[in-house]
């Protein structure tokens, strides 16, 4: 019941002297040049011309900001505005569902020892195979070209992750404290409500923008369901390989609208991120 | 306050039958412990009555009202669980609060009678804190708060002190009965220890294997046990129990040791002598005992007796033992007006009068 001390979690036991460090730094370096170059070429490439950009002996350059007026002029904004509708109702949902779904199986074992994995079986297919039913069902529906129609195929990947993702932090709430909340007063649901969702809520937190980062940067599902006036932010980044060549001008400027909003949240979520994916191990 | 009344009640997990038949009434206001081993049922029927585990069969009635297929929530009862269950996301306050929110109380009514609570329980100086903050009796007291505030027909308790150290747990249990007499709540105790039983119980009720074994006054289960099992398990240190024979009114142990039994019926039987009634250094008797291991409680002592015919248990005062050492060799007899017969086949008490 005691809270978890911060000072030993991130461990000063994990301070060490010696050649092993060094190495262990240098690794860190090398891990952080991989995925940092990219990103920071990506950031260059963004003011840079075409020319500058096909050339790879340029050190030095003016920055211009050209590549930024035609990402915006293409209605990129518009783009990630719809990638924010979809996302947010897409984790609006799974959280509703998925916290529920996780619920149940944490703690009347639905569905057996199986279901605690197979939730996660879709994510086995490749999601060519669903895309297809996927596609017959939207224009069945005349949802084709909607963002209706990418929800629905998101909601596919996204629930069962959401659901997944709880089952740890419901296994980690003390069954006595909904039954306590029962004995003073409330019915199950309510019990369910008030007090054990105040409990996973870290979880729910982290879960629901590890679902909306899935979401956002799902080109797939949403290039084949909506690939016209409904396109989302990845379909409209694609969209700068043109029938001319790839702009790569534009698409640095764009792929940054698409990374930056995902790597800051992430940053603000890491610990429980890594804590859900862990298995829930919550202290009280 | 209400009396609670269960009748013919049994709980079945798939095939094995938890509780068989009970039939346990909780007289109005007063504390009723349920004592046994783990695993006895003892926590079950608590929840049975709490509404947390459906019954299979049989009535529990609280006061004049059926409540047998109720909600936890509509059956009017408090409950302190073992490891608290405090809302860790709640203040104190909000925590004692609770129950009369939950039951749409208004809020500034439930505040004032939760700071009542907590001046009652010397804990006003915590209102703020979360449960996370505070020591193991705290937070006992903050759950024994939250169970009162509300004045509930019932007070249910589950092992309340287990979590807690030696020293505080005596500490709690005087203040659980304070409280339970101040109030006249009727209350239900369960407790695996038979020392807290002991001290709380109006009314004492031994359970095994789903059964009642015995229920009474405490001080009825501690003189007159019904079988080998209550006298065992209830007493510390354990009732000595020796089997053998009775031969013209004298009984011999298995081992040897020799008594003379008035009233005793000749054949096999268990003899059970409470360690206080064995009496060291008693002149004229003839069974010689070496002090093994010598227990200072204070104001008395546990000796640990090695007799030819194997070993025994015995408490004496601390004045007595003035010039006994371990390693002494004494002479030993009992007090005849205490001893226990038992049944050496079914283990039930033999009735000397």
């Amino acid at each position: 019941m005691k809270a978890p001390t911060r000072g030993d979690a991130d461990g000063s036991g994990l301070v060490s002297h010696g050649p092993w460090a060094i190495l262990g730094k240098l690794l860190i370096a090398a891990g952080f040049v991989v995925v940092a170059m990219p990103l920071l070429w990506v950031l260059l490439g963004s003011f840079k011309t075409g020319a500058q950009l096909n050339d790879p002996t340029v050190l030095t350059f003016t920055p211009t900001l050209e590549n930024w007026n035609t990402v915006v002029s293409s209605g990129i904004l518009t783009a990630a505005g719809r990638s924010v509708i979809v996302g947010v109702i897409t984790v609006t949902l799974s959280v509703l569902v998925g916290s529920m779904g996780a619920y149940s199986i944490s703690r009347y074992k639905t569905g057996g020892s199986a279901t605690r994995f197979g939730i996660l079986a879709a994510q086995v297919l490749p999601p060519a195979v669903l895309v297809f039913p996927f596609l017959a069902l939207a224009y069945d529906f005349q949802l084709n070209d909607t963002l209706a129609a990418v929800i629905a195929a998101h909601l596919s990947f996204v629930l069962p992750v959401v659901c997944w993702f709880l089952i740890g932090f419901f296994d980690a709430v003390p069954i006595a404290l909904e039954e306590q909340a029962m004995i003073d007063g409330l019915g199950r649901f309510a019990a369910f409500r008030k007090v054990v969702i105040p409990q996973v809520a870290p979880g729910v937190g982290a879960a629901a923008i590890f679902g909306f980062v899935l979401s956002w940067n799902d080109l797939f599902y949403a290039l084949i369901l909506a690939p016209g006036n409904s396109a989302t932010l990845p379909v409209r980044i694609a969209g700068f390989n043109t029938f001319r060549g790839v702009e790569l001008g534009a698409m640095c400027a764009a792929i940054l609208v698409s990374v930056v909003p995902v790597l800051t949240a992430t940053f603000f979520v890491q610990r429980r991120l890594v804590r859900g994916i862990s298995g829930g191990a919550v202290k009280f | 306050m209400a009396s609670v009344a269960l009748r013919n009640v049994v709980k079945r997990f798939g095939k094995t039958e938890v509780v068989q038949n009970l039939d346990l009434n909780l007289n109005d206001g007063e504390i009723t412990v349920l004592v046994g081993p783990s695993g006895c049922g003892k926590t079950t029927t608590l929840r049975m009555i709490a509404g947390l585990e459906a019954v299979t069969d049989g009535t529990i009635t609280i006061g004049d009202i059926d409540v047998t297929t109720r909600e936890p929530k509509d059956r009017d009862v408090a409950m302190v669980f073992q490891n608290y269950a405090l809302y860790p996301h709640l203040s104190v306050l909000e925590n004692i609060t609770f129950p009369l929110l939950a039951r749409g109380g208004q809020k500034p009514q439930a505040q004032r009678q939760a700071k009542e609570v907590a001046e009652i329980l010397g804990i006003t100086g915590l209102l703020g804190r979360k449960p996370g903050a505070l020591s193991g009796g705290q937070q006992q007291r903050v759950a024994i708060g939250r169970a009162i505030v509300r004045n509930p027909r019932v007070f249910l308790f589950d092992e309340p002190l287990s979590n807690l150290d030696a020293k505080l747990r005596v500490d709690m249990r005087t203040e659980i009965l304070r409280l339970q007499r101040q109030f006249g709540t009727t209350a239900l105790y369960v407790t695996h220890d038979q020392e807290e039983a002991m001290t709380l119980s109006d009314t004492m009720v031994v359970m095994r294997e789903g059964k009642i074994v015995q229920q009474g006054k405490p001080s009825e289960l501690y003189s007159r046990p019904v079988d080998t099992f209550v006298a065992g398990f209830i007493g510390s240190p354990q009732m000595n129990l020796l089997h053998g024979t009775v031969v013209d009114g004298l009984f011999t142990s298995e081992a040897g040791f020799t008594t003379p039994l008035k009233n005793a019926p000749t054949g096999s039987l268990t003899l059970g002598i409470r360690p206080e009634d064995v009496v060291v250094g008693a002149e004229g008797s003839h069974q010689q005992a070496k002090i093994e291991i010598v227990e200072l409680l204070g104001p008395r002592a546990i000796l640990s007796l090695e007799l030819p015919s194997g070993r025994m248990t015995a408490v004496v005062d601390a004045v007595d033992m003035l010039g006994l050492t371990e390693g002494q060799v004494v002479p030993v007899s009992v007090r005849k007006e205490n001893l226990h017969l038992f049944s050496a086949e079914s283990g039930q008490r033999i009735p000397t009068e």
